[in-house]
């Protein structure tokens, strides 16, 4: 889909409503609506395929099946199936919680979540808005999902949901740092925050190679944002302190999910674009080369749930400011020098 | 404190610096119906306060209603995850009170089945400990193994976790046909799957890094409070009943005895799954010296012991099962008593839990390797 | 009216409202999320001035580190169902005078200095480059102190969280 011709279209589009004397911010509305609707109608997607991919890939693991049954060919429908369950449960609210709050905590978070798909590169120009702050915006959207989960927490009215919403967001806010600065590298090697200007600058070598340190990083950095093994110790079943959702069932739960599912999918979509060379890749239409590297980054992150242990929470905290954030700054700097020595 | 101001305690929650938690008794981590009450300082936990008898089935007294052999079953329920080990006491004693020799080929089989046994256990022990810590995968693998022992043990006893195989005086049926075949391939199988094992678990720097350290108990504390098995060997002191004080045939069959340094969950741990590569050899070793014969002795048909008591000990998974008799010459016991290894292994729990993390309690915990069954009885 | 003004009116609304509920809200809680979509607000009024590298670093700096800062502070010192402080006290009579005296004189000073209404002036370049080179040539000095505060602040602030008992 060249950008070309989509461009002829919007303007044909917009010259029709011309014709039909409304203003101009009429059928940029409409678009926009439209675009909003497809982008949430393929997070929605992703994330029931991801839920699907996470129990088969972990059944794989464990030398066991996962779901074969429903709908036939290796149980695909499974995620449709528990969608509607939870879609049909009982909406609990507990006693003594408050209730605007405790509504509106999964909202924030997923609202947060959804915000961050307006600057994916999918292909080129298939990106719902080019900002020239494109690294920023995701990085100020992603600290909305810190005061969501604190929402959550507190309003659940559960001394054990506020201790565990007070972890998540402690870890939540550490590893925001690490994950800031390894992306400095690559946004001072291109000199531009827009995320296709990152993507068009690695038409001959993917960030990944002068930049490995830092996609490292960043890549530890973001599975303890997303709250994943071994860094998800806010959600751990087995430990003490069950988690900041505890207290939601039904589909407020599932808003939940359905967030951190699309938080995942976000935060490999941006080690896509940043570090992997985002659209670019031989034969294959971009947005189909991009939609692999994120989910074969996604695969990493669910074959190291399966595999390694939990970390302490001391012990996180420690690996985010002692270890990480030392070692991003000093990735920073390396390049840093490098650019001022190449002129 | 008193249990009436534990009582106060838990209902006043000042600030979150300093509260009291409650794990259990339903809890994934406590491995059964254990209560565990935690005083916390933020996340240092301050006290550990065991809360148990929640699984308590009168054992002893009920032992004290049936005669011998008919509470060979009840022994298999104390351990449930060792049964074979339970009844391997139980018989023992009533055999050494009633002076019974016991068949060569009785004696074999019972090593095998108990050796086969502690693999099963510490394999459960292997997997819930993975478990806690958050390796899902270890837990599945290990419980794939044990389902091979398991099957093992259905063909020779037709049950799949409560066996009462053990009689007075011998083994009530013999291998099938099949089993020597089974078993030597089981044990192949398994070999190399401890190495894989560690890739995922000794190996791996998180898994060393959660348990290194941790809940360290020192020999001379160890011994204070009478802690036997795997946790007294891990804290150095070279002590396994097989070695110490022999019974049945285990002073025919060559294997070492792992022993630790510090005594923390490492150790432990370490010590454990050691032990499963000493039991596999302990197996193999028996298989081959397997003599045909008998396998029970002549046994009059009411069983009345002579006026005494006694007082025998195994090397159970879990540490030092024994098992105490009185008997006043009648059919059924007059008193019948049962150290478990399990219980008394709890009680080091405060102390060792002290001064650690909230997160660190469920690997301690999982260290001490219990089973509720045993501890309430 | 424009479409830039009618949104600008939108935005102000919501900021003014949720400020308004900041100091309204009875539960402390509420307060501190009004806040939060207060200074959406005042991001959504940096767009409109195409700020958008200051819009983007109020929401990260202010949404994503004050607010979350207050909330714990918030959690961790008060009762889960603390509900209801007092909004207003004795100096209400006081602080009113102060307040209008103050809207007073920031309105005489917006009259004067901008009499009517102009469309905002809108950036030439990028933003952030801009921001980037003023902030390392012309306002190296302010910058590179503002960062030994912030040093300083950190600093204090473990000092000042360390227990007696030296945990590491």
């Amino acid at each position: 889909m060249a950008t070309v011709s989509s461009e002829t279209l919007m303007e044909q589009f917009y010259n029709a409503f011309e014709t039909w004397g409304l203003p101009l911010f009429v059928p940029q509305l409409i678009v926009m609506v439209v675009v909003a609707t497809a982008v949430l109608i393929f997070v929605a997607v992703s994330v029931m395929f991801m839920v699907w991919w996470e129990r088969k890939i972990s059944a794989h693991i464990q030398v066991r099946f996962g779901p074969m049954r429903v709908g036939g060919w290796h149980g695909w429908a499974q995620s449709i199936a528990d969608g509607i369950k939870l879609l049909i449960k009982e909406d609990i609210v507990p006693e003594g919680a408050d209730r605007l709050v405790f509504a509106l905590a999964p909202m924030v978070v997923f609202a947060a979540g959804f915000a961050a798909y307006v600057i994916i590169p999918f292909g080129p120009g298939l990106i719902v808005s080019d900002l020239n702050i494109g690294v920023l915006f995701y990085i100020s959207i992603s600290s909305l999902t810190v005061v969501g989960i604190i929402m959550a927490g507190w309003s659940s009215n559960n001394k054990y949901s506020v201790l565990g919403a007070i972890r998540s967001a402690a870890q939540a806010v550490s590893y925001e740092v690490p994950l800031v600065v390894s992306i400095l590298g690559v946004i001072m090697t291109v000199g531009s925050l827009s995320m296709t200007r990152i993507v068009e600058a690695q038409q001959g070598v993917w960030f990944v190679i002068p930049q490995l340190l830092g996609f490292l990083i960043y890549m530890i950095a973001a599975i303890a944002e997303c709250n994943r093994l071994p860094f998800d110790i806010p959600e751990a079943e087995s430990e003490l302190v069950a988690g900041f959702h505890v207290e939601y069932s039904g589909m407020r739960f599932a808003i939940f999910f359905l967030a951190e599912y699309a938080n995942m999918f976000t935060v490999s979509a941006i080690a896509a674009a940043l570090f992997l060379g985002g659209w670019h890749g031989p034969l294959l239409p971009g947005w189909l080369w991009f939609l692999l590297k994120t989910y074969f980054l996604i695969f990493v992150m669910m074959w190291l749930r399966w595999t390694l242990a939990r970390l302490r929470v001391d012990q996180l905290m420690n690996l985010g400011w002692k270890v990480l954030l030392p070692l991003a700054f000093l990735n920073m700097g390396i390049t840093g020098l490098i650019l001022v020595l190449r002129g | 404190m008193s249990p009436q101001e534990m009582e106060i305690a838990e209902d006043t929650q000042e600030t979150m610096e300093e509260m009291y938690v409650n794990m259990g008794p339903q809890h994934p981590s406590t491995h059964g119906v254990l209560r565990l009450l935690l005083k916390l300082d933020g996340e240092v936990v301050t006290e550990v306060i065991p809360y148990i008898g929640y699984l308590h089935r009168c054992h002893e007294k009920i032992g004290e209603n049936r005669i011998f052999t008919q509470i060979i079953p009840y022994t298999d329920r104390l351990d449930y995850l060792a049964s074979m080990y339970n009844n391997f006491g139980y018989v023992l004693t009533v055999e050494r009170l009633i002076g019974i020799v016991v068949p060569e080929r009785a004696e074999y089989m019972r090593v095998i089945l108990g050796e086969l046994q502690r693999i099963a256990s510490h394999l459960i022990w292997l997997g819930t400990l993975g478990l806690d810590l958050g390796n899902f995968t270890i837990f599945m693998y290990a419980f794939r193994e044990r389902e091979k022992i398991l099957d093992l043990f259905e063909s020779v006893s037709g049950q799949r976790l409560n066996y009462a195989f053990y009689r007075i005086g011998g083994m009530p049926l013999d291998f099938p046909d099949s089993f020597l075949a089974d078993c030597k391939a089981f044990l192949e199988w398994f070999k190399p799957r401890l190495p894989e094992y560690d890739a995922l678990m000794s190996d791996n720097i998180i898994f060393q890094k959660r348990v290194q350290g941790l809940g360290k108990l020192d020999a001379k504390t160890a011994i204070d409070y009478a802690i036997s098995g795997p946790m007294l060997r891990a804290s150095g002191i070279k002590w396994d009943l097989r070695r110490n004080d022999p019974y049945s045939i285990y002073d025919r069959f060559e294997f070492d005895i792992p022993v630790g340094t510090s005594g923390d969950v490492w150790d432990r741990y370490m010590v454990r799954r050691i032990e499963m590569d000493e039991s596999v050899k302990i197996v193999e070793q028996a298989l081959q010296g397997l003599p045909p014969g008998e396998i029970i002795g002549k046994l009059p048909k009411k069983l009345k012991p002579p006026v005494g008591d006694i007082y025998t000990r195994v090397e159970s998974p879990r540490g030092e099962l024994g098992f105490y008799l009185v008997s006043d010459g009648s059919e059924k016991p007059y008193r019948y008593k049962v150290r478990s290894p399990a219980f008394v292994n709890l009680s080091v729990l405060p102390v060792i839990g002290r001064g650690c993390l909230v997160a660190d309690i469920v690997a301690i915990l999982g260290s001490i390797d219990i089973v509720l069954g045993e501890v309430d009885r | 009216m424009t479409v830039t003004q009618a949104v600008f009116y939108l935005m102000a609304t919501f900021t003014v409202g949720a400020s308004l509920l900041v100091v309204l809200a009875r539960n402390i809680v509420h307060c501190a999320i009004a806040l939060v979509f207060a200074f959406f607000g005042v991001a959504a009024l940096f767009i409109l001035l195409d700020a958008e590298f200051l819009a983007a670093t109020q929401v990260l700096l202010y949404v994503g580190g004050i607010t979350i800062l207050l909330l714990f502070a918030i959690m961790l010192t008060s009762r889960i169902s603390a509900r209801g402080g007092k909004i207003m006290n004795e100096q209400v009579g006081i602080s009113a005078v102060v307040a209008l005296a103050l809207f007073g004189l920031m309105v005489y000073a917006n009259l004067k200095g901008f009499p009517a209404l102009v469309p905002p002036m809108l950036a030439a370049s990028d933003n952030t480059a801009s921001l980037g080179r003023l902030l390392l040539t012309t306002y190296v000095l302010p910058f590179e102190v503002v960062s030994l505060l912030l040093l300083a602040a950190m600093v204090g602030a473990i000092v000042l969280a360390r227990r007696e008992q030296g945990k590491d």
